[in-house]
């Protein structure tokens, strides 16, 4: 809230004027200018020699001057134009030839009612153009308090789950320091495995976030290459027995050669981040299972697992980020509170869906990639 | 192994520069550590090595221009230590010569087995005869015996085509190691094939392992290393040997 008000309140304080211009839009402006200017009185000089119509003379100048100032910038080269266009239709157009005369009867009132047409319309158009203008800065402003909100969630999610490890890390070393003497072997080799185990835990995670940035923050732009779908599936579950031996995996692909473009150091971890999700959540005696199909112009993953699913209430919010509510079991650590947002963040970077639900005997987290790079979107 | 290995470690991280000379003395090699380029270069030619751990984010000299000079006079074993996510840093150390990578953060038994796989390579080339290749590759129920060009799979034979042939077998001369896409092309298809295009030996590597593992999504003999290239499984024969 406070972010927006300031938004508004800064294009508020920002009224029209800003600095002075600088000197290559002034002289595009006064370049401009001078050529519509110079167009508009031969085009009303060949219809007034033709036709000897004076109205269409006035009508071509006050087109000119809305087109000055639909394409400069500012009020001013509108106005002076509409008084350039009054003087000229006087001194070329109107008896006398070539003379300056407002005080022949009736000519005042057409020239006043010129000018005050030829004003009213510059003035109109660009006070138009301003107001798109601002109306384009408040949508830039707001997609930036947006984005720093995100920013703001992320690093709280981070900073939540890293103090869990490092505070089970912390704790453990200075056990074994302080104890050495007290402890049995079999004590100390429990402190050294919750070590090592936490600080794994705390590897992926900042392997999750380096990850984040290879998307490019401001256009999500990725780098993608045709990676074939076998390669890339193989490679993930392998990083993942590495860490977690003891997973059982059953693998579903597609026998067809199927190459999908894709950032693949993304997509493993993305992979990665699903199965692990579903090995801490799952049922430990049941397998995990990834299936992989095409369908349409797409190819899909799903990770299912066998445990209690997922509440209900949490369904809309999973790949939110927001820090999992320490729930019953106390393990919060293992909510991937970060590791779902990420997913999310690389799928939608991949211009893919990702979903989660829950199935007859357990959670199901699946994402589809396009086989197909739009071009379209690469505005 | 009655001779112990000389090893030269460079890494400018010193943590990870004790725990791999503790790991590594620990199993019988003689460990000299670095903690710079410069540090490392002058042990290299003074230290004799028999394989080289190189870090490739040094302080003072890239850690690839470390391998371009040693490469410049010798063809010792160089295992290269890098950051994941870096596959073109990889790639491009591989292909400057070195042998083999491993990505930190790694375990003992990793950097234990790359290091063996290592050694026996260069072993292997510094045998008299020029390139003289193993008779036999096996592993886990897979055998390749290069003599008779005959590839089986718990006994039963397997049909590659000629190209598929050729893969597998280099990359089982070259098991446990990590050979790159550039030089497996270069290899398979000839210095004139088209480096930049490696959709071909994917098509080949997808078709060997359809029919060489039981599911391709989870490989059991040759593994994708995804930017860098392909490792096959090591061979048991050797293990056994040694």
């Amino acid at each position: 809230m406070i972010l927006k008000s300031r938004c508004f309140s800064d294009i508020l304080d920002k009224p029209p004027k800003r600095g002075p211009m600088s000197k290559k839009t002034l002289c595009l402006n006064i370049l401009f200018t001078v050529l519509i200017l110079a167009a508009a009185t031969v085009l009303a000089y060949l219809f007034f020699y033709l036709g000897k119509n004076t109205t269409s003379v006035a009508i071509i100048y006050i087109l000119a001057v809305v087109f000055i100032s639909r394409y400069t910038d500012g009020y001013v080269p509108g106005i002076i134009s509409s008084f350039v266009g009054v003087i000229c239709v006087n001194y070329i157009f109107t008896y006398p030839f070539m003379k300056f005369n407002f005080t022949i009867d009736g000519y005042p009132v057409t020239f006043v009612g010129m000018i005050i047409i030829a004003s009213l319309i510059s003035t109109m158009t660009s006070h138009l153009k301003l107001q798109s203008r601002i109306i384009n800065e408040r949508e830039k402003l707001l997609m930036e308090a947006e984005k720093e909100t995100m920013r703001a969630n992320l690093l709280r999610a981070i900073s939540h789950d890293l103090r869990t490890p490092l505070t089970g890390i912390i704790g453990a070393s200075s056990a074994y320091l302080e104890n050495q003497e007290n402890l049995s072997e079999k004590a100390k080799t429990a402190c050294v495995k919750n070590i090592y185990e936490d600080s794994n835990w705390l590897l992926n995670m900042v392997e999750n976030l380096l990850t984040i940035t290879r998307i490019q923050t401001s256009n999500m732009a990725i780098h993608k290459t045709s990676e074939l779908l076998e390669e890339v599936v193989a490679e993930a579950v392998q990083r993942l027995r590495k860490r977690l031996p003891d997973a059982n995996i059953q693998i579903h692909i597609p026998e067809d050669f199927i190459l999908i473009p894709m950032d693949a150091t993304l997509i493993e971890q993305v992979l990665i981040n699903l199965m692990e999700n579903a090995y801490y959540h799952g049922n430990p005696h049941e397998p995990i299972i990834l299936h992989v199909f095409p369908e349409d112009d797409q190819v899909c993953f799903e990770v299912l697992d066998f445990g209690k699913g997922i509440p209900e209430d949490k369904l809309p919010v999973i790949f939110d980020g927001s820090p999992s509510t320490p729930n019953a079991s106390g393990d919060s650590r293992k909510g991937m509170g970060i590791g779902l947002t990420i997913c999310r963040t690389i799928i939608l970077a991949h211009k893919g869906k990702i979903y989660a639900e829950n199935h007859e005997h357990g959670a199901k987290l699946s994402f589809c990639l396009p086989l197909r790079e739009e071009k379209e979107h690469d505005d | 192994m009655t001779i112990k290995s000389t090893i030269i470690v460079i890494e400018d991280e010193k943590t990870i520069g004790e725990f791999i000379e503790t790991t590594l003395k620990a199993h019988d090699y003689k460990v000299f550590t670095a903690a710079s380029g410069q540090e490392g270069l002058s042990l290299i030619t003074s230290g004799l090595p028999d394989l080289i751990l190189l870090d490739l984010g040094l302080p003072d000299i890239d850690g690839i221009e470390i391998i371009k000079q040693v490469r410049s006079w010798s063809m010792l074993p160089i295992i290269v230590i890098s950051a994941r996510t870096q596959e073109q840093e990889k790639v491009l150390a591989l292909d400057s010569g070195a042998d083999d990578y491993i990505t930190k953060p790694f375990g003992t038994p990793e950097l234990l087995a790359r290091i063996r796989t290592a050694l026996r390579h260069f072993h292997r080339l510094g045998q008299s005869a020029p390139a003289s290749p193993e008779p036999l590759y096996f592993s886990d129920g897979l055998k390749i015996d290069f003599t008779r060009r005959l590839v089986t799979l718990n006994d039963s034979e397997i049909h590659l085509t000629q190209i598929e042939y050729k893969l597998v077998s280099l990359l089982a001369q070259n098991s446990g190691r990590v050979l790159t896409y550039d030089y497996i092309i270069h290899h398979i298809w000839g210095p004139y094939a088209d480096n930049n295009n490696n959709q071909i030996l994917r098509v080949n590597m997808a078709h060997i392992r359809r029919k060489l593992e039981a599911n391709p999504g989870e490989p059991h003999y040759i593994f994708t290393e995804i930017g860098v290239g392909y490792r096959m499984k090591e061979n048991q024969q050797q293990e056994a040997l040694n």
